[in-house]
């Protein structure tokens, strides 16, 4: 495991989501808190991802996170835009 | 063949095999069988598509099906299921994904069949961009994600 920066979070991007930042993946500076907290440092640091940031889930660790759930810095954190497959 | 994975690909890139996985799934205790095959639409709309190219949150996407696989098996009292999405470029007619599924009973085996088509289309991580004859690209985000954190109301629900 790399070991995890006490002061940034990476947060994986997908889909028309990484078309909107132009990237993959985002890193914001991080200390902990909320899903809900995340969102909002993701919309400060990332304003043009809101609209569809809003119609998205958190995934944290794999799994679908409510907007509550604490994330640790060092978390694996990603955006799931509203899904498409089928 | 000793070189058969005893957990199959749900993932695959490179065309689905409907056949195969209807072959995987049959049971000499299995009075129905059904493959369902969803192919990509030509039309959407005005414009016509050439074809949708598929992404996924793999590692998600993945253990979702499974999931889903272990799920319908179970509330639907299948016999055996299978589940194969592709990713990648996927032209117009061709198939993104193919569910089969055998069970004693053919009710339980169709309602199988739409539970876990609702399923996937709500909640696994995979996304279509569908790309036009006229070279648009667009991704399709329909509806809205945030209530799949909701808890057990997400993954419960009536059969």
């Amino acid at each position: 495991m790399p070991v995890p920066s006490s002061s940034t979070l990476t947060v994986a991007l997908f889909a028309g989501m990484a078309e909107l930042a132009g990237a993959r993946s985002v890193t914001v500076a991080w200390s902990g808190g909320s899903v809900e907290d995340l969102r909002r440092v993701l919309g400060v640091a990332h304003p043009k991802l809101i609209p569809l940031l809003e119609r998205s889930a958190v995934a944290v660790a794999g799994k679908y996170a409510a907007d509550t759930q604490q994330v640790a810095t060092g978390s694996e954190v990603a955006i799931i835009p509203p899904v498409s497959g089928g | 063949m000793s070189s058969r994975s005893p957990q199959p690909e749900m993932l695959v890139r490179r065309p689905v095999d409907g056949q195969r996985l209807l072959e995987q799934v049959a049971d000499q205790d299995a009075g129905a069988n059904i493959l369902f095959v969803g192919t990509t639409r030509r039309t959407t709309g005005s414009e016509l598509t050439v074809g949708l190219d598929y992404e996924a949150h793999e590692p998600m996407a993945a253990a979702a099906l499974e999931r889903l696989k272990v799920e319908a098996i179970e509330r639907f009292a299948l016999t055996s299921c299978a589940i194969e999405h592709r990713l990648g470029w996927v032209p117009a007619g061709e198939a993104s994904i193919a569910v089969a599924l055998s069970s004693p009973h053919r009710r339980e085996a169709f309602a199988a069949v739409e539970w876990l088509m609702e399923r996937i289309k709500a909640e696994v991580p995979i996304w279509k961009c569908e790309a036009g004859e006229h070279g648009s690209r667009e991704w399709a985000h329909p509806g809205d994600m945030r209530g799949v954190a909701a808890g057990p109301a997400a993954t419960g629900g009536p059969s």
